[in-house]
């Protein structure tokens, strides 16, 4: 079995040495992928998700590509080679969506991230609804605050759904490989104009969010 | 990890509620038993649920901001969504889903939730 790290253009810089990559091309899209590790049995642990997402940090260093998706396996080249040719236009346009950018993500909390936006001890149904709109009318200043200025700087954007209690605002930004700094300095700026909002910003990661249409 | 920060604030703690999520979902994916068809039709029962109880409660909150209902009918609506809210909350737990579980990606369209 082989493990499919990324779809790349053929041809591409020289493989970086890492997990003994290898290339299986088609009509100018290439798969990179490496034989399974013997060690790397069913135990599925945040260091192995880890060793997955160096191997395609390496080769987006010097490359553009679509990140597959961790734990995606095939027989071998030729299966791999077929898996690419049957979806080779769609994932040529993919890429080209993806070209000379990366991406970057933003997560936004709330001054009291301990309160949640519901407390757990309301029993009154508008005390229920007013914290409701308090919640949905905190998440549009945010928006309005800090996605829709660092939306103007970006190729694209997704907002993801908050994941975490007080997390007012949680997206990714496909973003130019050129322009990743301009990037960080307007968040920046925008921490410093709402110092009751904690920004992080992290990346440049693989472009996961904008791998499909 | 921490050449990944390109702007950080210096408290990261509350940006590290993360790991717990990780944790599950990995242990849920190791776990996971393909012969249980019943737990990926609740999930799509549960998702259609959960968009209309969204639907509706969004509905209730541009009504109560138009100001056209009475303190009493708030409290009543209000009620209903807690208790919608909760059951909802039951159901994912039973059936070892959570709240981004019950999203579709509808591809051009975005998510569904």
């Amino acid at each position: 079995m082989i493990d499919l790290y990324a779809i790349t253009d053929d041809p591409g810089p020289p493989l970086p040495d890492v997990a003994d990559l290898s290339m299986v091309a088609s009509h100018g899209l290439a798969v990179v992928c490496a034989p399974v590790a013997p060690s790397d049995g069913r135990e599925l642990t945040p260091e192995v998700l880890w060793r997955h997402e160096e191997v395609v940090e390496a080769l987006m260093e010097d490359r553009d590509l679509l990140p597959v998706r961790f734990g995606t396996r095939v027989e071998d080249e030729t299966a791999a080679a077929r898996a690419l040719g049957e979806r080779h236009d769609e994932l040529a346009r993919a890429l080209d969506r993806v070209r000379g950018a990366v991406e970057l993500s933003v997560r936004v909390m709330g001054e009291q991230p301990e309160e949640a936006p519901i407390p757990d001890d309301v029993t009154s149904g508008a005390d229920y609804l007013r914290a409701k709109v308090r919640s949905a009318a905190a998440h549009e200043e945010v928006v309005k605050a800090v996605h829709d200025p660092l939306n103007a700087d970006a190729r694209a954007s997704r907002e993801l759904g908050a994941s975490a209690p007080g997390e007012l605002l949680r997206a990714a930004y496909l973003v130019d490989r050129g322009r990743v700094s301009a990037f960080v300095d307007h968040v920046t700026l925008i921490q410093a104009a709402q110092p009751e909002l904690r920004l992080l910003c992290t990346g440049p990661w693989p472009p996961y969010s904008f791998t499909e249409a | 990890m921490r050449d990944k920060f390109l702007h950080a604030p210096e408290d990261l703690d509350p940006f590290a509620t993360e790991r717990p999520r990780l944790d599950d979902a990995l242990s849920r994916r190791v776990n996971a038993d393909p012969e249980r068809l019943e737990r990926g039709l609740a999930q799509l029962v549960l998702t259609v649920v959960e968009l209309l109880r969204q639907l509706m409660e969004r509905q209730a909150l541009r009504r109560i901001d138009g100001g056209g209902l009475s303190e009493d009918e708030i409290e009543r609506l209000g009620r209903t969504f807690m208790e919608l809210d909760k059951r909802m909350e039951q159901l994912r737990t039973e059936f070892g889903l959570d709240a981004e579980d019950l999203n579709l990606n509808l591809g051009p369209l975005g998510n569904l939730l």
